[in-house]
């Protein structure tokens, strides 16, 4: 699946680029409105990452033109902080989610996998793995042919884990994903580590024992 | 005291003690005046008597026109020479009180005359002087009170009026407001001490409001200025931990240099919503049902009151629509209520909230003590909690300040109660 970046940030775009590649995807980039147009003419992408603030112009200008010329492709825009009235004007337009800076790369990894689940790329609603199934539509979890009974909290956590699979995930990037800036830091830590603890043990229960590692300090990796 | 009551008292009564001393002086020196007159017309009356009796004429007889009592007594020898002035107080017989009292002042003396002894004493009475001088002593008693009473008005009028411009500067000062920009416009004065003053304090509150502004604008550049260092930092740390070959000490002081970001990140983050709520970033407002908006928080927040086992109790009295910034509110109710779970007894603690018309309250049982109440909610106040940023009461408080409302903090019997007056 091809993504575009289109960022102007080099150390931020280099970040993303490499995570995302990490992450199973081809990734290209455009600095400015003008190369990303152009990309857009030759190549065609399944998601696009928009930053609305650019050097040449707004970045919503770009989103107009996917969604006038290939509304099939997903969008994602970038915002800054608090740029409330940029994030409306581009769901208004057709952006199917948005991130405001900083974000986690984690999160951008989520984000444009639950787009493109959700604009149907390839086929398939299911993260597969090793003995595990994770039906996105229908939320539900198949441990070695069983349905495991979660809660939507736990769900929710082993989605975002499954949806960058190779990497180490940190606690506040969890804690972000699920309650948003809503909840205290040290409370909510707590709370992540007791509901990985039940995720954990439900799959071990289903003999999945390879899944979820915590890694100390740090976060959680979803497998090795 | 005022400093025009304190000057009008110290005038007043220096002036009374000088006019009491010379009312005092005054009638001392009447009374003297007075003796020495009556004494002259008594020696002038001896004369008078001793030629009289050397001609053989009866005393009696010859002065008992003139007011003066005279009365003449033969004796057999001579025991005295020289005169013998007496004073005293001759009671009137039909008259017990003081007022017909009549003073008296006698000459007594003795004289040869043809070789016989006469003792004489010339009586004179003193009590029409004493009156007159009774008389002057009440005139000058009379002005003195008129004149006190005159230089006390006047006093006070001419000081109230010369002293309005520092009166004035003064209610200027007391209800200047740095956080409002606004300069201080005095009274036009031509006392130079005051347009002096005016002035300095002219100049020195130009200098706090620069002084202000500047340390504001720093503040608020420093944070905005070291969002963008910070995201990297943390991005790249995030990249930084993906690899997986450290060994345990690299490890450790990844975790350590992650953890500290973090908290940078957040720190940095409340710093700069102090600085938008404080700038009047979040004035669109919404009309919000506040049970409504208190029960959506307790839902997005129900995961850490299950872990805790807190029982929350809700007592909604009344149903209360305020005009209110969405956002402030969200801030308001979260650090509110995340502070109640926080701090909160580790299992089966209590949360109770309640609406009235015009106030709201969170109380909740807690693991910790009172807190101090001077510093409340003070920036970076922790109470020794750690895990705390020290923001989040002084957010309460920034907001609570930016609709005019006021928050209460009380505790007892191991209760903390936050109370909002909307």
């Amino acid at each position: 699946m091809r993504i575009l970046i289109i960022e102007d940030e080099k150390s931020l775009r280099e970040d993303v680029v490499d995570y995302l590649t990490e992450n199973g995807y081809k990734c290209d980039f455009a600095t400015t409105i003008k190369s990303a147009l152009q990309k857009l003419n030759d190549v065609v992408y399944s998601c696009a990452l928009v930053d609305v603030g650019l050097p040449d112009g707004s970045g919503i200008d770009i989103v107009e033109h996917i969604k006038k010329h290939n509304p099939e492709m997903g969008v994602i825009i970038v915002t800054a902080k608090n740029a409330l009235e940029d994030k409306l004007q581009g769901l208004k337009i057709g952006a199917d989610d948005y991130l405001t800076k900083p974000f986690h790369l984690s999160e951008l990894s989520a984000r444009i996998y639950s787009v493109l689940r959700r604009r149907n790329f390839g086929g398939k609603n299911t993260l597969t793995f090793d003995g595990l199934e994770i039906d996105t539509t229908e939320k539900k979890v198949i441990a070695n042919g069983n349905q495991l009974q979660l809660t939507k909290k736990e769900y929710e956590i082993l989605v975002y884990l499954a949806s960058n699979p190779t990497h180490l995930i940190t606690k506040e990037a969890l804690a972000d994903a699920i309650w948003g800036d809503k909840a205290d830091m040290a409370t909510s830590f707590d709370f992540v580590y007791s509901q990985i603890k039940n995720l954990k043990k439900k799959l071990n229960e289903a003999d999945l024992k390879n899944y979820i590692k915590v890694v100390y300090g740090m976060g959680y990796k979803f497998k090795d | 005291m005022k400093l025009l009551t304190k000057s009008n008292i110290y005038t007043t009564i220096t002036t009374v003690l000088l006019f009491a001393i010379s009312i005092f002086v005054v009638y001392q020196v009447i009374l003297i005046r007075l003796d020495t007159e009556v004494d002259k017309q008594l020696l002038s009356a001896k004369e008078k008597i001793v030629k009289g009796l050397q001609d053989g004429i009866s005393p009696n007889a010859y002065f008992s026109n003139i007011g003066q009592k005279i009365y003449v007594k033969k004796i057999d020898y001579r025991t005295m020479y020289g005169n013998q002035f007496i004073e005293y107080i001759q009671k009137n017989p039909k008259d017990p009180s003081n007022d017909g009292d009549i003073t008296q002042r006698e000459l007594l003396f003795q004289t040869d005359v043809n070789g016989n002894v006469y003792e004489v004493t010339v009586c004179n009475s003193l009590t029409e002087g004493k009156k007159i001088g009774d008389y002057i002593a009440v005139v000058v008693l009379i002005f003195l009170v008129i004149s006190v009473v005159i230089l006390f008005l006047l006093n006070r009028l001419i000081s109230a009026f010369i002293w309005s411009p520092f009166y004035d500067t003064l209610t200027k000062i007391k209800t200047w407001n740095i956080k409002k920009n606004e300069t201080l416009n005095f009274k036009e004065t031509d006392i130079d001490e005051f347009y002096l003053l005016n002035d300095t304090v002219k100049d020195l509150t130009h200098q706090i409001q620069d002084d202000y502004h500047n340390l504001k604008e720093f503040t608020e550049n420093v944070s905005h200025e070291a969002q963008t260092p910070l995201s990297i930092i943390s991005t790249k740390l995030e990249l930084l931990m993906q690899e997986t070959n450290y060994n345990e000490k690299q490890h450790k002081l990844l975790v350590q240099i992650y953890n500290a970001t973090q908290r940078m990140h957040k720190l940095n983050e409340g710093l700069i919503l102090l600085t938008r709520i404080e700038n009047k970033q979040f004035i669109e407002t919404n009309s919000i049902e506040l049970t409504q908006a208190i029960d959506e928080k307790i839902e997005v927040l129900e995961d850490f009151i299950e872990a805790k086992q807190i029982t929350v109790q809700t007592q909604y009295n009344k149903k209360i629509i305020k005009e209110i910034n969405p956002n402030l509110l969200t801030i308001l109710l979260n650090n509110l209520l995340i502070n109640a779970i926080k701090y909160n007894l580790e299992e089966h603690g209590t949360i109770k909230i309640t609406v009235d018309e015009d106030s709201f309250s969170v109380e909740n049982t807690s693991y910790i003590d009172k807190i101090n109440r001077q510093f409340l909610f003070d920036r970076f106040n922790k109470n020794s909690i750690s895990g705390s940023l020290g923001l989040g009461l002084s957010l309460i408080k920034k907001i609570v300040d930016f609709y005019n409302w006021q928050v209460t903090y009380t505790y007892k019997d191991g209760i903390h109660k936050f109370k909002i007056y909307m």
